[in-house]
């Protein structure tokens, strides 16, 4: 069932308790669990904290711990699928649901007793009403008990036809019900997409107790770029998300100008923005950032030299020397620096760019500190998938929550490098994937395949690395190809994940359009065209697009596909 | 020592007997190396009695019996006296119950801290009588009284944000 009072029906009953906290392994997930974190810790709530990155993690930590507790949280898990079924609790575990993976399991919502959602109403949820799928279980059992009668034949007969008759009926009807309902689920579960950013939803539970404080509304600022920079939501609904979180910013974070400043230069403060949409630029060169953007690389075709012609003639165009843009951002002339954001919007527009400065935020501690938000989602998320060997996932984990406290600043910049190699080998691969002409058409998608030797080929194999490779993939293709058809297709990618084993990993993203609405059919896709072909596939991610898939079945399995989707 | 005292023994009384002014020289040196080596186990054994004293922060007021083993009686006795003089002075702090300040490293700021989880342990318990299962990489918000003894053994790791 739905929470609708957060703090009654959530804060209060945890309060005293012990609870534990699943986290899935992405940075909104984070950021809400610092939220979340910072809020117990001030109140004294005893907490256990388990990193899970997939469905089997989940069950296997669930198992361990289900004697010790009766209250759980999970954090960006467990709200698409059928909590109860896979986990099997107890009768009195109560689960506490914040998930931004739509749709809603039916299940789940209905459940008054066990699964409290903390997911807002007022997102499109368009859950099917519940007499449209449940049905007392009751009925039915009219329809078998009836032959017990024993009376006369002549009245029996008449009443043994009016029985029939009223049986049919109910047989009938029942059917047609099942019918409907299953259109009705087929037609909710079809598409995947996501909604409202965990952080934010714990952040709004943490300002109606009035325990907001800057901080955790930088985490909060942090778990929407997540979804937006992951291309997660759609454009409108972040700029909606943008203005709820500005209000608050200008809250916190206002700066008298009558008076003199009361605070210092060093303390920590949050502002809006309306920056470039440059990936690291401040901490980078503005020419590796402009060429390891993707949505600068798509547009200039950075992979032609004819695109590298076009990028020097876009900075010519500007007036920058290529000598100061290719130093440090922070070593560039002052006088460049000065109007470099219109200067760039309005040569962006020359040359068909048309929303190179997007809305967002960035945080000033210290005397030197300065960080978009964009930048922070970067660092943490290389933390996370770094594709180091000797580590395993929850150190990656650790290591990625420890680079959000702001005490931890080493940390950051250690994300940042690692981030930029990331997008330099993203693009790398992008340039290679298209000169060589990967990306092959199979009718209803695309399909582009990483051979094993290629370079990085280790870091793609991670899901959240490869969906962010395949989304820019696509928006590089759609720039390249002059086929109309190609450019509203769908992009199935593969990526080989451990030698030994042969698996793959598969991923399937939507269309790239403009008005896209960000629902992903293949999730459902997936899993019907395993079944049909009996491919041995894991899908374990709470991402129900991204499975694991043995090499050998990659034939038939996409043959499923096509057919399916055709 | 014994030896250097005695041939110096000797000495002093054939000097003073027979009046041979020329083994001054000699006791003098004697006797500065007695005092030496004097110095020296005197040192040796005050640095004993304080790790003796440390013994008692680390490991409580009773000892394992392997370092018992490795102590005299009189570094005994001399532990005894101290771990009497601490107690007392334990017991006149904090009012009425007294402070047992051999329970924190440092003075603790607040009631629960965050641990991390640095290796696999196994289940803990709490005060209340329900358990918590260590894993590597999990983190926990625990009272703090609870969470010192496995910080020393460095099963757990205090995280500060």
């Amino acid at each position: 069932m739905f929470v609708s009072d957060f703090r009654k029906e959530f804060y209060e009953l945890v309060h005293n308790q012990r609870v534990l906290l699943f986290v899935a392994s992405d940075v909104d997930a984070l950021c809400a669990c610092k939220i979340l974190q910072a809020l117990f810790q001030c109140d004294h709530v005893q907490y256990t904290l388990v990193p899970v990155a997939g469905w089997q993690e989940l069950e296997t930590a669930f198992l361990e711990h289900k004697e010790q507790f009766c209250y759980f949280v999970l954090i960006n898990c467990g709200a698409n699928v059928d909590l109860l079924d896979i986990l099997q609790p107890d009768e009195d575990s109560v689960f506490f649901v914040c998930d931004t993976h739509r749709p809603v399991n039916v299940v789940n919502v209905y459940n008054d007793t066990q699964i409290k959602l903390l997911i807002k109403q007022e997102d499109d949820l368009e859950v099917p009403a519940y007499d449209d799928i449940f049905r007392d279980e009751a009925e039915d059992e009219d329809l078998s008990g009836s032959d017990s009668d024993g009376s006369e034949p002549s009245e029996k007969r008449t009443r043994l036809e009016e029985e029939i008759v009223a049986r049919t009926t109910k047989r009938r009807q029942r059917r047609e019900w099942e019918a409907r309902r299953r259109d009705i689920l087929f037609d909710y579960e079809q598409y995947e997409y996501y909604g409202t950013s965990s952080a934010m939803v714990m952040f709004d539970l943490a300002w109606m107790m009035s325990k907001d404080l800057n901080d955790m509304l930088w985490w909060a600022i942090v778990g929407l770029t997540d979804q937006w920079v992951h291309d997660k939501i759609t454009q409108m609904k972040y700029v909606t998300d943008v203005g709820i979180l500005q209000r608050h910013v200008t809250r916190h974070n206002h700066r008298n100008e009558a008076e003199e400043n009361m605070l210092s230069v060093d303390c920590t403060r949050i502002s809006f923005e309306y920056d470039l949409r440059l990936a690291l630029y401040q901490h980078w060169s503005l020419h590796e950032s402009l060429y390891n953007t993707s949505y600068t690389a798509a547009r200039f075709k950075l992979w032609s030299v004819h695109g590298q012609k076009r990028l020097q003639e876009f900075l010519a165009d500007m007036g920058l020397p290529l000598k100061q843009v290719k130093q440090k951002f922070h070593s560039m002339d002052v006088s460049l620096k000065e109007n470099l954001r219109e200067m760039i919007e309005e040569s962006a527009n020359k040359f068909g760019m048309k929303d190179m400065r997007v809305q967002t935020f960035s945080i000033h501690f210290g005397f030197k500190h300065k960080f978009l938000a964009s930048d922070v989602v970067f660092a943490t998320t290389s933390l996370m998938e770094s594709p180091e060997k000797d580590a395993s996932g929850t150190d990656h984990f650790i290591q990625a929550l420890d680079s959000l406290s702001r005490s931890n600043l080493d940390k950051l910049y250690l994300g940042l490098e690692l981030a930029k190699k990331h997008l330099q080998a993203t693009q790398q691969t992008i340039a290679s994937c298209l000169c060589t002409n990967l990306v092959t058409s199979q009718g209803p998608f695309l399909y582009c395949s990483l051979m094993e030797g290629t370079p990085d080929v280790a870091l793609f194999s991670k899901p959240a690395s490869l969906s962010l490779l395949s989304r820019h993939l696509l928006k590089s293709f759609v720039c390249s190809t002059k086929n109309r058809r190609c450019k509203l297709l769908p992009l199935v990618m593969a990526a080989p994940l451990s030698i030994e084993q042969g698996t793959v990993t598969v991923v399937g993203i939507p269309p790239e359009t403009d008005g896209s609405d960000r629902k992903n059919f293949f999730g459902r896709a997936f899993e019907k065209a395993a079944e049909s072909t009996n491919s041995r596939t894991l899908h374990n991610h709470f991402d129900l697009s991204v499975i694991e898939l043995k090499a050998e079945d990659r034939g038939k399995f996409l043959d499923a596909l096509v057919s399916l989707l055709s | 020592m014994k030896a250097l005292y005695e041939q110096n023994q000797s000495d002093v009384n054939e000097a003073k007997s027979a009046g041979r002014g020329d083994l001054i020289p000699t006791i003098k040196f004697r006797h500065c190396s007695l005092l030496r080596n004097r110095r020296c186990t005197v040192a040796y054994l005050y640095d004993r009695l304080l790790r003796i004293r440390a013994l008692r922060w680390e490991y409580g007021s009773v000892l394992p019996n392997t370092l018992r083993f490795h102590m005299s009686a009189e570094e005994m006795e001399w532990f005894n006296h101290y771990k009497k003089s601490l107690a007392t002075y334990m017991r006149s702090l904090g009012g009425d119950e007294g402070l047992d300040i051999t329970q924190d490293m440092k003075p603790p700021k607040s009631l629960y801290i965050e641990v991390r989880c640095l290796k696999d342990y196994g289940e803990f318990e709490v005060d209340d009588g329900t358990s918590v299962l260590l894993k590597k990489n999990s983190q926990h918000f625990l009272p703090r009284w609870k969470c010192e003894q496995l910080i020393r053994q460095g099963v757990l790791e205090h995280v500060l944000s």
